[in-house]
């Protein structure tokens, strides 16, 4: 695989089950070696210690010391991090990520989202270059999400890059401004956001009621299948689009126009027919379908 | 800047004084030797025990001077501090390599400015410093104990208890390379039983060998007791040093280089295996 992910920039990592995301983050940092190729993060190697060092990294399932505080626990790392503990900076970074409250606690009576916010708050000890973060807010509830979600944007405004790897698909999507899909070890799909989102020149439409299918449809718009009542058992998406399937959805149709004059045109024909038109928006693929897109629809398939 | 050896190190001490066996042993160690402190009475004169009180009873004994009559003392302690520590080393210890080397924690661990041979580095020197401050601490207080009581003070134990620490070396060598193969403290702690076992047969290898058959069975045990350290030998000069009892001369050396030569061994497996480890 073959995969840049640009300085500053917030990049998030999407597959299904298996498809090599957490081997590939830990190949990043050294701790897989790759069979082949090279790994450069950074502008070093993974290997050298000086480089570890301006990478703060949150694992999937983070192990803590269940019977330390977690102010001892910062102190540690901030000494493995080669850093002088420093004991007001990590009550502020602990007020921070949400846990000003749990520092007389013992680690091991904090709940999961607690761990991860420890986590998080150990990955952002000494203002690292890089973050890399593997489902970092698994098991937060929603609330702490988008405290971490704001967290996380505040250390990409300050020019931190980001390498998230995270199963929510709408985290990914509100955080991130790059994805890649990786799929069975290789990059599926990779780039902008919005480039991947982007579905092309398709066009939904929605007429007033009355308007005359067959019309419309000799005008070059398809009737939109509706998923509460023309979705049958068994039956797959492709299917409950198509316009000669039953139960669609009243007055709903796409369209597909390379530009705005062809959209025009496809316009002018549907109103010369008497139709009158009531909503027009863009198609745009969330990432769940540009996923999907790319790594198919079957079982299994999450990010 | 603390080298991360010893931050490491610091890690695996400020693991095991949080766990509760281990504080209850220390515990349990305190009162054995407050016990023997308040409890034993000895009077000396000019040199010579007189009498001897336990709880308050009199002991018969003859009248002989301290550093003879505490000869089996010491020689017992020696004993139990090195085979009772070394068992409860083994078990105690077990799973501080195999934790440290958890999934979740070694990616976090492996993620930070370190080097791999820092880790292994480091639990060893943590557990070997644990291990020579409880050998410390019960040799010691003994050694205290009855020099206080006696006037007649000697390093014998506080010696036999730093030979203990290097024949546990040699055994956690054994046990921490074996947690870089598997992360399990069962395994761990098996490999630890079965090189103090193969040590205790390797210090009495030429007897053992007279009643084994001749042929493949003598032969492989020959070979094999020839590369384990001689614990119970090592045990013995101990015993030795602890009661001030004259040793051959060199013989102490030699054990120590074997044990020494062994136990590095075993580490070098352990970080070579390591290093090139995916984890």
């Amino acid at each position: 695989m073959d995969l840049h992910v640009p300085a500053g920039s917030a990049f998030g990592l999407i597959g299904p089950n298996g498809a090599g995301k957490t081997t590939f983050i830990k190949s990043v940092l050294g701790i897989v070696r790759p069979t082949a190729g090279t790994v450069r993060v950074l502008g070093g190697s993974p290997e050298d210690p000086a480089i570890r060092a301006r990478i703060g990294y949150l694992p999937e399932r983070l192990h803590l010391p269940g019977t330390w505080k977690s102010p001892a626990f910062l102190a540690t790392v901030a000494r493995l991090k080669g850093l002088k503990p420093d004991a007001a900076a990590h009550a502020r970074l602990l007020e921070r990520v949400g846990l000003a409250d749990a520092v007389d606690r013992r680690i091991g009576g904090y709940s999961k989202g607690m761990r991860q916010r420890l986590g998080l708050a150990a990955a952002l000890l000494g203002d690292p270059a890089l973050l890399v973060l593997d489902e970092p807010t698994d098991g937060i509830d929603p609330m702490g999400r988008l405290e971490v979600r704001r967290i996380l944007q505040e250390e990409v405004q300050k020019g931190v890059t980001l390498f998230l790897n995270s199963h929510l698909l709408a985290e990914t999507e509100r955080v991130c401004d790059r994805v890649a899909i990786l799929a069975d070890g290789r990059v599926l799909r990779e780039g902008r956001l919005e480039e991947l989102a982007k579905a092309g020149a398709r066009w939904r439409v929605r007429f007033a009621p009355g308007a005359d299918r067959a019309a419309l449809e000799a005008a070059g718009f398809m009737a939109v299948a509706d998923p509460a009542r023309g979705a049958r058992p068994g039956g797959d998406a492709r299917a409950d689009m198509a316009p000669a399937s039953g139960g669609r959805e009243d007055g709903v149709y796409t369209v597909d126009a390379a530009d705005v004059a062809v959209l025009n045109a496809a316009l002018d024909r549907a109103r010369a027919s008497g139709a009158l038109l009531m909503e027009l928006r863009r198609e745009g693929a969330d990432l769940e379908a540009v996923l999907v897109g790319a790594v198919g629809g079957g079982p299994g398939v999450a990010a | 800047m603390k080298s991360p050896v010893f931050v490491i190190a610091g890690y695996v001490l400020r693991e095991a004084a949080s766990r509760k066996f281990i504080m209850a042993f220390m515990v349990g160690l305190t009162l054995v030797l407050a016990t023997v402190a308040l409890s034993l009475k000895l009077e000396v004169v000019d040199g010579a025990l007189a009498a001897t009180r336990l709880f308050g009873e009199v002991m018969r004994s003859n009248i002989m001077s301290v550093d003879v009559a505490l000869r089996p003392i010491y020689r017992a302690a020696a004993y139990l501090v090195f085979y009772g520590g070394i068992l409860f080393g083994i078990v105690a210890c077990s799973d501080f390599a195999p934790g440290l080397l958890s999934p979740g924690r070694i990616e976090h661990l492996l993620a930070l400015p370190l080097q791999r041979w820092h880790l292994l580095a480091g639990t060893f020197l943590g557990v070997m410093t644990l291990a020579l401050g409880g050998t410390v601490y019960a040799a010691g207080g003994l050694t205290l104990i009855f020099g206080v009581k006696t006037g007649y003070w000697t390093a014998g134990p506080l010696i036999a208890g730093g030979l203990a620490c290097v024949g546990f070396a040699a055994v956690y060598a054994v046990m921490l390379t074996t947690a870089t193969l598997v992360r399990s403290a069962a395994l761990c702690s098996a490999a630890g039983f079965v090189l103090l076992v193969g040590g205790i047969l390797a210090g009495f290898r030429a007897d053992v060998s007279r009643y084994l058959e001749s042929g493949f069975g003598r032969t492989a045990f020959d070979a094999v007791t020839l590369v384990l350290p001689r614990l119970s030998a090592l045990a013995s000069r101990a015993a030795d040093l602890a009661s001030s009892t004259p040793m051959e001369k060199g013989s102490l050396g030699m054990l120590l280089g074997g044990v020494l030569v062994f136990g590095l061994g075993a580490l070098s497996v352990g970080f070579w295996h390591f290093e090139g480890k995916d984890c």
